[in-house]
């Protein structure tokens, strides 16, 4: 083993490891010495509450400043800008990586698109199908058919199996289909820096006004193509029709990603995102060989600036689909397969720790601030949910009859439960929340789903178990392991726009 | 963006700070640990916890009465002897000396406050020579001697009825049983069993339905209902029988027994009785065995004796009725 792959599987084996110890040693020291275990655990238990109404207050910011944002008239703004880069040489490139997903999923997609405020003429529409999907060439030609006249240009690439050095990932498609769109831009003489692309998941429904809010940002921001931007995820596309299990999972998901939109100093680029083209050049587009291309750019950007490159987030929402299946257990796979999709984030530690030795110009407070972040997000997914529901009735359980006599024994159980009834509070404002980033109930669904909607929370304690941390241990361990995930898209459900 | 950016530095900053300055409260309270105000240290303390049945008891230490009823926790005790006083409205009070060790809980949570006279109830309306509880139907049977009657009613002293009546002839009783399909129960003195059928349905002559079996030579000191409510297992002084509950049924010796006077335990689930005899030793005096007799399978099988250490208990020989 030669020492970069040393390296590499050292970098790789820290956060399954570190994960792993952390379950491991609580769950020893709960039968050999109770008492430190429950000190620990109520220690846990209240860095957890803390944590819990941080994050609440963060969410509530983020809410409001999304309400107050998405109906600006955002293409008013920027037809009264004046900067160096003007509105009107502006192009939008936007790229729909497409593995398998149907017509039903691919024609939403792009009629939302079509239905931007924003100049169609100045929309590069790009549809990017798998060479090796048997319908790709005929989807490519229904659509062409159906969308070639609606933006400035549409385009549809077909990306070739097996090239060398190429995973079967989202990167490698997009990747193959930007260089496409270079080679367009280049015959038609448009610089990169005029150019904004877009990578949009094949089920992204944009917001109207979401072009117009990210040509705003693009245009005003200081270092424009040092930045990637990053709209707000929504599961609007189906969230009436998904049972409620996946219904929770996904909100719980937009949510999160509304909460990382206030901690700029971690925020890292998530599903469907925007760059400079120019920088995308730069940076040698998206990693061919990595599942979540989606962060890696951002860590790409990051490394090729120097520590100087940032999210900047866009209070409009895209809208994605839930993903569930035809019953219960089944979406409880698909959505747990998603979330470990997602938690196979972790494979970014390795590449952007390596990155950091190799970069002599970032600080090294930036580089230890930022691995830190990056290694004690994916450990905290990995046993938060562990520490709070399975080791934290260990000590009673098996902490014997000389620790059942001791005070902290009584109090271990009377402390989290009065935590966690403080938390319930927290739930509320996120009950209250959800209810106001709904869509409006399609015609058919009745009245009382909205009942549903409410009462469906009591079942996150029972979803915490599922997706909790199992996903993120799953993934982390199968890093240290060695063996790497495929790329494998969640299956998703039909659209009501 | 630099507004929100400053909020949100403030909102991190405060709930590190709230953090690490409850946290050591949190600890230290879980630990049983007390801050006195005055000396600026920490004590560590012991707690006492209560648990009465039924709940809602007032409290009181050493004489104090506390705000919480019981179950309730009195925390930051310092360590000690404690007087414990449990009172609840028409129960009779607990008291108790609690130990108080530093760190540690001190658990009164095995209290029954039991009630003063008000849940006493009296169930029966008429005189009665003995009773019988049925737990699974919640009923109570009487039998009266004197008027030679068998009546029930149910647990709440509700629903009185006669439901058998005694033969003339058997004047005196000396035990009695209801079998377990419910439908009789039968008597016996030390001479005689008879067996009476219930019926509530229809008012008819309950005599007429009840079946004699005597025992002119032996004497009866235990009968028992077998799980079929149809066989009865008999003690006497010599022998264990079987002998079914119908008119003109033989008994089957079981066993052969040493001495008269043996005690007997019959198990309706398992279908055995066990029962005592004596045992002569080598040396020539007499022990008394216990013995389990199976009756669930073969009745005439005597296996499985608990003990025999001075020779096997002699089973009777098979004597079958003549059909």
């Amino acid at each position: 083993m030669n020492k970069a792959l040393f390296l590499k599987r050292i970098l790789e084996i820290i956060p399954g490891g570190l994960s792993w110890s952390i379950i491991v040693l609580l769950i020893l020291l709960s039968f050999l010495h109770p008492v430190s275990s429950a000190i620990i655990i109520i220690s846990f238990d209240f860095y957890w509450i803390i944590r819990t109404v941080y994050l609440t207050t963060l969410l509530v910011m983020a809410h409001s400043r999304l309400f107050r944002q998405r109906n600006e008239d955002w293409l008013a703004r920027c037809l009264s800008l004046s900067s160096d880069l003007g509105f009107s040489e502006l192009y939008q490139v936007v790229i729909f990586p497409v593995y398998n997903e149907g017509l039903e999923v691919l024609r939403p997609s792009l009629a939302a698109l079509s239905g931007s405020h924003y100049p169609q003429e100045k929309i590069i529409a790009v549809m990017a199908f798998e060479e090796r999907n048997i319908y790709a060439h005929d989807n490519a030609l229904i659509l062409e058919e159906e969308f070639s006249g609606r933006f400035g240009t549409y385009l549809s690439t077909f990306h070739p199996d097996g090239l060398p050095g190429e995973s079967r990932t989202k990167g490698a498609n997009a990747t193959w289909s930007a260089k496409a769109v270079r080679k367009f831009l280049d015959t038609r003489g448009i610089a990169y820096e005029q150019v904004v692309i877009s990578c949009f998941d094949a089920d992204t429904c944009v917001d109207k006004e979401y072009f117009g809010c990210l040509s705003y940002h693009f245009l005003t921001s200081e270092k424009r193509h040092q930045a990637s931007y990053q709209p707000m995820p929504v599961y609007n596309n189906n969230i009436w029709q998904a049972p409620s299990f996946a219904r929770l999972v996904e909100i719980s998901s937009s949510f999160c990603q509304m909460i990382e939109s206030m901690r700029l100093e971690k925020f890292v680029t998530f599903s469907s995102h925007s760059m400079s083209f120019k920088t995308l050049v730069q940076i040698d587009y998206w990693p061919t060989n990595m599942i979540s291309d989606d962060s890696v750019i951002y860590w790409k950007g990051y490394l090729y600036y120097n520590g100087d490159y940032r999210v900047i987030p866009l209070y409009v929402t895209v809208s994605l689909d839930v993903a569930y299946s035809s019953n219960i257990w089944r979406t409880m796979v698909v959505q747990y397969k998603q979330k470990r999709r997602w938690a196979w984030g972790v494979e970014n530690f390795p590449f952007v720790v390596n990155g950091f030795i190799k970069n002599k110009n970032i600080s090294l407070f930036n580089k230890l601030r930022r691995s830190f972040h990056l290694l004690e997000s994916h450990v905290t997914w990995a046993v938060w949910a562990v520490i709070l529901v399975v080791i934290g009735p260990l000590p009673i359980l098996f902490g014997g009859t000389f620790f059942s006599q001791m005070a902290i024994a009584y109090n271990l159980p009377k402390i989290t439960g009065l935590l966690f009834k403080f938390t319930l509070l927290t739930s509320l404002t996120w009950i209250f929340l959800s209810w106001t980033i709904l869509p409006p109930r399609p015609k058919g669904i009745s009245w009382f789903k909205n009942v549903i909607l409410i009462l469906e929370w009591i079942f996150v304690p029972f979803i915490i178990l599922i997706i909790g941390s199992a996903p993120a241990i799953d993934a982390q361990t199968r890093l240290m392991l060695a063996k790497y995930m495929e790329f494998n898209p969640t299956l998703k459900g039909n659209k009501v726009l | 963006m630099y507004a929100f950016q400053k909020i949100r530095s403030f909102l991190f900053y405060l709930s590190v700070f709230l953090f690490f300055i409850g946290l050591p409260f949190i600890l230290s309270f879980a630990l049983g640990y007390k801050f006195n105000t005055h000396t600026l240290k920490f004590v560590k303390t012991g707690l006492i916890f209560v648990k009465t049945q039924p709940a809602g008891a007032k409290i009181y230490l050493n004489g104090k009465l506390i705000a919480e009823r019981s179950p309730a926790s009195m925390q930051e005790l310092l360590p000690g002897a404690y007087k414990v006083t449990l009172e609840l409205a028409q129960h009779y009070p607990w008291k108790g000396q609690v130990e108080v060790e530093a760190g540690k809980v001190s658990r009164v949570d095995k209290v029954i406050l039991f009630p003063v006279r008000p849940n006493l109830q009296q169930l029966n309306q008429e005189k009665f020579s003995s009773f019988r509880i049925d737990t699974e139907k919640k009923v109570v049977y009487y039998l009266d001697q004197e008027k030679k009657v068998v009546y029930r009613s149910n647990l709440d002293a509700n629903n009185f009825e006669d439901i058998a009546s005694l033969p003339d002839k058997f004047s005196q009783v000396n035990g009695w049983e209801v079998s377990l399909d419910k439908r009789k129960l039968f008597i016996f003195n030390h001479h005689q069993i008879s067996v009476i059928f219930f019926d509530t349905q229809i008012d008819y002559e309950y005599s007429a339905t009840a079946v004699f079996l005597d025992y002119p030579q032996e004497k009866i000191i235990d009968v028992f209902w077998h799980s079929d409510s149809y066989h009865l297992v008999v003690l006497t002084d010599k022998h264990v029988q079987v002998i079914e509950s119908r008119l003109g049924a033989l008994p089957i010796n079981l066993v052969e027994l040493n001495k008269g006077g043996s005690a007997a335990f019959y198990d309706t689930k398992e279908d055995a009785l066990y029962f005592s005899d004596s045992q002569r030793s080598p040396d020539g005096s007499f022990y008394n065995n216990l013995y389990k007799l199976e009756l669930s399978a073969n009745l005439y099988l005597l296996e499985r004796l608990i003990a025999q250490p001075f020779g096997a208990v002699k089973p009777a020989p098979k004597e079958w009725p003549d059909e």
